[in-house]
């Protein structure tokens, strides 16, 4: 039986309310600092939750250069496009295509896949239909007469769930194996777990990956605070006092490709890609299994497809949502796959809250940069630790990593858990 | 080489605009019978298109035996439950507490869906004047329902499905546009075969039969608008022909690991023999007119499949019944398939369901296995004149009996994404060492 590839990443790109680029979004976390403050979308003063980590005093220029895409494209386009094209940069990726021949150029491209994490869908597009409604009074049969006057042809388009997928592979001439996953929280992970797992079974030589999303909105705000997932201060992951979570909004994205295929054309290499697993529970839409059933799961499912033990993994970034039953649930199967003591634990949302489907690409991006540098970041937002759920190692101050291995855990609606495994190149440290 | 996993598809499911489920969907197709014609879900008088495929005399409960469950439940989950209900039920097979977590299910999910009544209801409350003011929502009078909020999640049917039939392993939820079916059922294949599950539960649902959905396709100019005469609206590679039909529905698969099926004695209806999955990466509606990228699939597909085209007697066409679509296909088709191209029997089901955009490529798929089993190709309804840029031997007039020992199923969609499923007659199934040899030759 062949030997699967080690598969490195040799690009990633991130933007979020920290920041614009991996090393801003690190520099926010390593000191402490959280994107978490007012909203500016829209006049949230008199709102029960008033607070996101929103991407602020970013031109859409520096997002996506092409101004004639930005009618076509939504938000959360606008991020995922970013973070995809900054990867792919990094990578050197097309630049190297350049400078094969043309057949090989051809080859190339079809065999560079595409996965995108999408958000699917926002309610501010359907906005768009709100004056229609005004001029027909309601009436359906003048809303179809009006329709062509009053809503923009291409609506249709620019609320696409695969925009992002289509026009990274349009912008870079990539062709292959693809996919764009709508499954809420878990589409940034599954995003990258596909794009591994299509690599390994040799449908692509090489992948992109990303996540994104833009959930900061009216709607979607009221109605998690009405389900009550909301804090309306902070996302204090594993704290006594915790209260919800906090929306952000971003997005990340890695190039993925063969141990070989980099080191043929002599690229950086950030890490390597050990592993992935994922699960659901079954709860349904919004619950989840107090004992943390899907998150041991799929954290056991990721370590036995990244073929190694739970002491090899030196640091692990939760889910840490900040709800009670997510943290709880969660505590307790960490405890259950790595026993009493697991290795340092952490979490990012308090940074730059829960981007949903862009949330655990961002994670692993940032994993990846904190194992590069031999830091597991304190949670800063961390007070008193709950005494009520499993005991962890998790901190307010810094920790050092038990190994060059970082395991990252994502959560979603639909009772979904994912967890993906990734390693530093070895020797590195960006220091 | 390593032996790789084979994959049965054992039971199948639909909901569709001619039947509302598998059985009598395939009689409707196999017969011709259309299931287009006037909107009567809403008034669409006023629009360009006022007609449709729409799923008739759906009971509002199908599907969801758990009434909890039926709440959270938009028009599009419903189908999905009835459909998925079916095809476990067809496969004689379910997950329990004991397999569930080696059961995974992959889903083709429509684009977002927010109601037209709870975006009339944002309307009255926020945007009486057309500007959208977010206070509104905290108004007195303003109903925020959490239960609505929840149906209108992207992945609001996976966590129906994976709740009401306990499927507790690897789950997924994707979309690429009218790629999104044919996708779904790709991935579950490779699920399988990295051995992550044992069985899948696999299709597409989706309804976009409603004021906003019809909205998006009007614009784009994308339908047929012949609303005079609807059940020949639909006339996928007519020289006439002028736009899709918007249909509505679900379609399941249930695949299970070959050896297993076969001991359990699983009337196994066909093998899912490989996947092709490509991005055109040439613009965000056009159809390349060569028909680059869909060829990258079909030969992935056919590659994956261990198939020449010697081998493939059917193909399912994406057959949308657009200009664009249609030709594009068809340069692909004749690419690929060389000179076998004036042998191999092409239809599109379409033309008489309608395009049901998320699900198209799961209940065509599910086409494909009915076709394989029964050993008949089912007829591409309404071609008149053959469109001479669209030369292929379609299968026209009448279904057309014949030994079917493979098939394939195209799912191109807007954006690019574009998916091919091959299938095998199970008694066609070569062994692994054949697999090798025809790889190698």
């Amino acid at each position: 039986m062949n030997v699967s590839p080690r598969l490195v990443i040799t690009g990633s790109g991130a933007v979020c309310g920290a920041g614009l680029g991996v090393a801003a979004i690190w520099d926010a976390i390593v000191n402490g600092r959280t994107a978490v403050s007012a909203i500016r979308q829209w006049d949230a003063t008199r709102w029960p939750v008033s607070i996101a980590a929103e991407v602020n005093g970013v031109d859409n220029r520096t997002l996506v250069e092409d101004r004639k895409l930005h009618k076509l494209i939504s938000r959360t386009d606008m991020f995922g496009l970013y973070a995809a094209g900054a990867a792919v940069q990094q990578s050197g990726l097309t630049v190297h295509r350049d400078t094969l021949e043309s057949g090989a150029v051809a080859k190339f491209n079809d065999r560079t896949g595409v996965f995108a994490g999408s958000g699917g869908g926002a309610y501010r597009s359907h906005h768009d239909f709100f004056p229609l409604l005004t001029a027909s009074g309601g009436d359906l049969q003048s809303f179809g007469r009006e329709l062509g006057a009053t809503v923009n042809p291409m609506w249709l388009l620019k609320n696409l769930p695969n925009n992002v997928l289509c026009h990274i592979g349009i912008r870079h001439s990539f062709k292959g194996t693809n996919a764009c996953i709508t499954n809420q929280c878990m589409g940034g992970v599954m995003a990258i777990a596909e794009a591994a797992a299509s690599i390994r079974a040799e449908e692509a030589d090489r992948a992109v990956a990303v996540g994104h999303d833009a959930p900061v909105e009216p709607e979607t705000l009221l109605n998690y605070y009405n389900l009550g997932l909301l804090s309306g201060t902070a996302v204090r992951s594993f704290d006594r006092q915790r209260d919800g979570t906090v929306f952000g909004e971003g997005a990340a994205a890695i190039v993925l490709e063969t141990e070989a295929a980099a080191a043929a054309r002599r690229a950086p290499v950030l890490g390597e890609f050990l592993g992935s697993g994922c699960v659901s529970e079954a709860t349904g839409i919004v619950d989840v299994c107090p004992d943390g059933d899907g998150v041991a799961r799929a954290m056991g499912l990721a370590l036995a497809d990244a073929k190694i033990s739970p002491d090899a993994v030196g640091m692990i970034v939760a889910h840490g949502n900040g709800t009670r039953a997510s943290d709880a649930s969660e505590a307790a199967a960490i405890r259950r796959v790595f026993g009493a003591s697991p290795p340092p634990v952490t979490a990012f949302k308090w940074a730059y809250g829960h981007s949903i489907a862009a949330s655990g690409a961002l994670d692993l991006v940032m994993a990846l940069h904190a194992l590069r540098e031999k830091i597991v970041p304190g949670i800063a937002t961390l007070n008193s630790v709950d005494p009520g759920v499993a005991p962890l190692p998790v901190s307010s101050s810094p920790q050092a990593p038990r190994s060059d291995t970082a395991l990252i855990s994502c959560r979603g609606f639909g009772g979904m858990n994912a967890v993906l495994i990734v390693r530093a190149a070895a020797g590195s440290s960006s220091a | 080489m390593s032996a790789r996993r084979r994959v049965a598809i054992t039971g199948v499911g639909m909901v569709t605009p001619v039947g509302n489920d598998a059985p009598s969907t395939w009689a409707s197709l196999l017969a011709g019978r259309s299931g287009l014609g006037e909107i009567t879900g809403f008034d669409a008088t006023g629009f360009t298109t006022r007609i449709g495929a729409e799923v008739k005399n759906f009971a509002d409960d199908a599907g969801a035996s758990n009434r909890k469950l039926a709440k959270f439940a938009l028009r599009t989950h419903r189908f999905a439950l009835a459909a998925a209900e079916e095809a476990l039920a067809d496969a004689g097979i379910h997950p329990s507490p004991s397999s569930g977590h080696r059961w995974g299910l992959s889903v083709g999910a429509g684009m977002m869906g927010v109601e037209f009544e709870d975006l009339r209801l944002l309307h009255t409350h926020c945007a009486q004047d057309g500007e959208f003011r977010p206070d509104g929502l905290l108004g007195e009078g303003y109903p925020a329902d959490p239960v609505a909020f929840c149906r209108s999640q992207p992945n609001a049917g996976l966590a129906l499905l994976t709740r009401r039939f306990g499927i507790r392993g690897y789950a997924t939820a994707v979309h690429t546009a009218c790629a999104s079916g044919g996708q779904a059922v790709g991935t579950a294949l490779k699920v399988m075969r990295r051995g992550v599950t044992d069985f899948m539960l696999a299709g597409g649902y989706d309804s976009m039969l409603n004021p906003i959905g019809l909205s998006g396709f009007c614009l784009l100019g994308a339908l047929s608008t012949d609303n005079e005469t609807p059940t020949r609206a639909s006339r996928p590679f007519d020289a006439s022909r002028n736009g899709f039909v918007l249909g509505e529905g679900a379609g399941f698969l249930v695949l299970e690991d070959w050896e297993s099926a076969r001991r359990r004695g699983a009337r196994i209806y066909a093998e899912l023999a490989g996947d092709g999955n490509s991005l055109s990466s040439f613009r965000i509606t056009d159809s390349p007119p060569d028909g680059d990228g869909p060829i990258q699939a079909i030969q992935q597909a056919l590659g994956d499949a261990g198939l020449t085209a010697e081998l493939v007697d059917y193909v399912n066409a994406h057959g949308t019944s657009t200009l664009m679509n249609d030709r594009s296909e068809c340069a692909a088709l004749r690419s690929v398939l060389g000179k076998e191209v004036d042998r191999v029997a092409v239809s599109s089901t379409k033309s008489c369901m309608g395009h049901l955009i998320s699900a198209a490529g799961a209940v065509e798929a599910a086409v494909c296995a009915l076709a394989i089993r029964d050993g008949i190709a089912p007829v591409n309804a309404n071609l008149e004149t053959l469109d001479p840029d669209c030369a292929i031997n379609v299968v026209r007039t009448k279904s057309r009996p014949m030994r079917i020992r493979a098939a394939i199923s195209n799912s191109l969609g807007f954006g690019g994404s574009n998916s091919c499923l091959a299938f095998r007659h199970p008694d066609e199934v070569p062994t692994a060492d054949a697999v090798v040899h025809e790889r190698t030759t």
